[in-house]
């Protein structure tokens, strides 16, 4: 067997076992734990609108706090848009994901394809280095945050050198990039990339909890 | 309507004296730890559950904090309050705690005892980090299930446990009681301000406050002539008219308990439809939106904070108001837990308009208002005075800025943090009740 064989096959599946797995156990083992029914009158019975709604303004500018927040905000919107196109249109990914869904669709110049890919890198490098400058995120980071940020870099960079075949055998560098991508996955469920998932039930009851109070949230 | 220099002085000289005689409670750091894990395991439920598994650990949160905007101390971001508690749940409760627990330190004495400072002093409570998270964490149900756990492990500061071990025992706050507050419902008597007291049945029960008693009279003589004005069928309860809740404010839950249940006894015995709540924010918290959880069944009666309850009567038309301010301009004050917490952020602004009032609006206002700086009792703790006092400065910039004659808010505590932050500074904008503002524009 094959560095890529490896990699495309008993690889690939364990990692996915271990995402899937690992995603729902982590999830429903939080949302299991017992809570005590609110017993207060709510002003508005609307918590499952309010939910949604917070889902929504969350991921939006807000007046009074974006001047403050605006680095973190426009880089955020920008590496997770520059990760999506990366992902979602390389046309050798969409091969992929047609081969496993059984459907694809167009993808995107592979010029374009690199910049998004560069700029996610940029971005996650910067961030990074201001988790090891600013004083705040020194003091609060763990090793799940750099481990977190690395196991995201590492597929880009392995990606990208499949794509520039640079530095080595094409299959070498492809079985290495598919590698590092089930590194990504295995990691997932342990670490704070669990936040893809849990971001939504926490913003959503955000908005219910608030929301039941009158307050936008 | 001004409040008299001379009580205002006696009761910060009071406060000076707080917690001086409390003995020490003699408790091992091995059981306060065993303490402070029994609370977070009794506490911790699926939402806070999932909001610290959520937490990317962005530090956005610290840009919301007042302190951390006066100090820049990167100890008071929000998400690094609750990291005791964070530990905890990742060594005992989360999923994922066999894989986490040999990698996740676990508590010691030593590290409740550093975040004491963090969570009683460095933080009031006051959940405008809960608005700037992006993942939609509410830190301040986090940072309140800490400040459990330190009154469990018996960390409460001495300013705070005078106080609430007295509400607990004594049923008085400040020294404040039944006595007190007869002398005081006397004295309004006899300036011609009928205050019912003990009605055996009414429809609506005021409450007061220890603080109104001792130095913001006004309030309460403000809210008798709304209520009179009205025509309404109301009393003040000797056994049950403190609305102060030092549990909720300290972390006590016995505390709490005991001061909600007070209340709702007493209330429900008379028969009450309608708990008017005085111009406390945190009193309304507790009530409004705990009290029927610490009685453990829904409440009896409606509660509502006094401005909400103007706010009705004025649109139903049953109260008049006369626009009579002399064109003066005021800003409002939204206190943390009546705003942010508890939803009434309207209502006191269209009451401000209706008097006619040039109304101005602070740059931080409504939910994303900044704290007074000393709300959820820390306006008691001495050691953290230096603290408020820098956290003050970013109100008196925003007050300033709207270039408004007076500062109008709904809170006695908030009011009190915000005179002696302007006493120290020598910044002389007058911090009015909003009732009082409501009571003296009475339409005949």
């Amino acid at each position: 067997m094959t560095l890529l064989d490896f990699a495309r096959g008993p690889a690939l599946q364990w990692s996915l076992i271990i995402l899937v797995f690992g995603v729902l156990w982590r999830i429903t083992g939080s949302m299991l734990i017992m809570a005590k029914k609110d017993l207060s009158k709510p002003r508005r019975n609307t918590a499952v609108r309010d939910g949604f709604a917070t889902i929504a303004r969350r991921s939006l500018p807000e007046h009074q706090f974006e001047k403050k927040i605006r680095f973190q905000h426009y880089t955020g919107y920008a590496w997770h848009i520059a990760l999506f196109i990366s992902v979602l249109f390389f046309g050798p990914h969409i091969l992929f994901f047609e081969s496993v869904l059984g459907f694809g669709w167009p993808n995107l110049p592979n010029s374009i394809i690199l910049v998004t890919g560069a700029i996610a890198l940029a971005i996650l490098i910067a961030l990074l280095i201001r988790r090891t400058s600013h004083p705040v995120l020194r003091l609060i980071s763990n090793a799940d945050d750099y481990i977190s940020i690395i196991v995201v870099i590492v597929p880009i960079i392995t990606g990208i050198l499949a794509f520039a075949h640079l530095g080595a055998r094409y299959e070498t560098l492809l079985a290495i990039h598919l590698l590092s991508v089930e590194a990504l996955f295995v990691w997932f469920p342990f670490g704070k990339l669990i936040h893809t998932a849990l971001t939504f039930p926490s913003r959503f009851q955000a908005g219910s909890t608030f929301g039941r109070r009158g307050v936008k949230a | 309507m001004s409040v008299d220099n001379t009580a205002f002085q006696e009761f910060r000289a009071s406060i000076d004296k707080l917690g001086n005689e409390l003995p020490d409670d003699g408790l091992t750091g091995e059981e306060r730890v065993r303490r402070a894990k029994n609370t977070f395991m009794q506490k911790l439920d699926s939402g806070m559950a999932v909001d610290l598994e959520t937490c990317i650990h962005c530090g956005m949160c610290a840009e919301a904090c007042h302190y951390f905007e006066a100090t820049q101390d990167e100890k008071y971001a929000p998400v690094y309050k609750v990291e005791p508690l964070r530990r905890f749940y990742r060594r005992e409760l989360s999923p994922m705690r066999w894989l986490f627990r040999p990698f996740t330190r676990d508590l010691t004495a030593e590290d409740l005892e550093k975040w004491q400072e963090l969570v009683y002093e460095g933080c009031t409570g006051c959940g405008r980090c809960d608005m700037m998270c992006p993942m939609g964490i509410n830190l301040s149900t986090l940072i309140n299930v800490m400040r459990e756990g330190l009154a469990s492990a018996g960390l409460v500061p001495a300013e705070l446990r005078a106080l609430q071990t007295e509400q607990r025992d004594e049923a008085t706050v400040f020294g404040v009681g039944a006595d007190q507050l007869r002398e005081l419902v006397e004295r309004m008597g006899q300036q011609g301000i009928d205050v019912p007291l003990d009605k055996s049945q009414c429809d609506v029960v005021v409450l007061t406050t220890a603080i109104e008693i001792l130095l913001f009279s006004d309030a309460l003589a403000a809210t008798a002539k709304i209520l009179n004005q009205l025509g309404a069928n109301w009393t003040l309860l000797s056994k049950g008219f403190e609305a102060t809740n030092l549990g909720l404010i300290s972390g006590d839950e016995i505390t709490q308990r005991k001061a909600t249940a007070r209340i709702v006894e007493q209330a429900t015995g008379c028969g009450a439809k309608i708990v008017i709540l005085p111009e406390t924010g945190h009193a309304y918290q507790a009530l409004r939106w705990e009290g029927a959880n610490e009685v453990d069944e829904a409440l009896p009666f409606e509660v509502l904070a006094i401005s909400e309850f103007i706010a009705r009567e004025y649109d139903a038309g049953r109260l008049k108001l006369k626009a009579s301010a002399n064109g003066r301009s005021v800003t409002y004050h939204d206190p943390c837990r009546l705003g942010r917490h508890g939803g009434v952020i309207g209502q006191p602004r269209q009451l401000l308009e209706a008097l006619g009032l040039d109304f101005r609006e602070a740059d931080s206002n409504g939910r994303e208002n900044y704290c007074c700086g000393g709300g959820c009792g820390e306006y008691v703790i001495n050691r953290s005075a230096p603290l408020r006092q820098k956290a003050f400065e970013i109100k008196k910039r925003e007050f300033d800025a709207t270039d408004a004659d007076e500062v109008v808010t709904s809170c006695a505590n908030c009011r009190v943090n915000l005179m002696i932050g302007a006493s120290n500074a020598g910044w002389q904008k007058p911090v009015e009740s909003l009732v009082g503002k409501v009571a003296a524009s009475l339409a005949d």
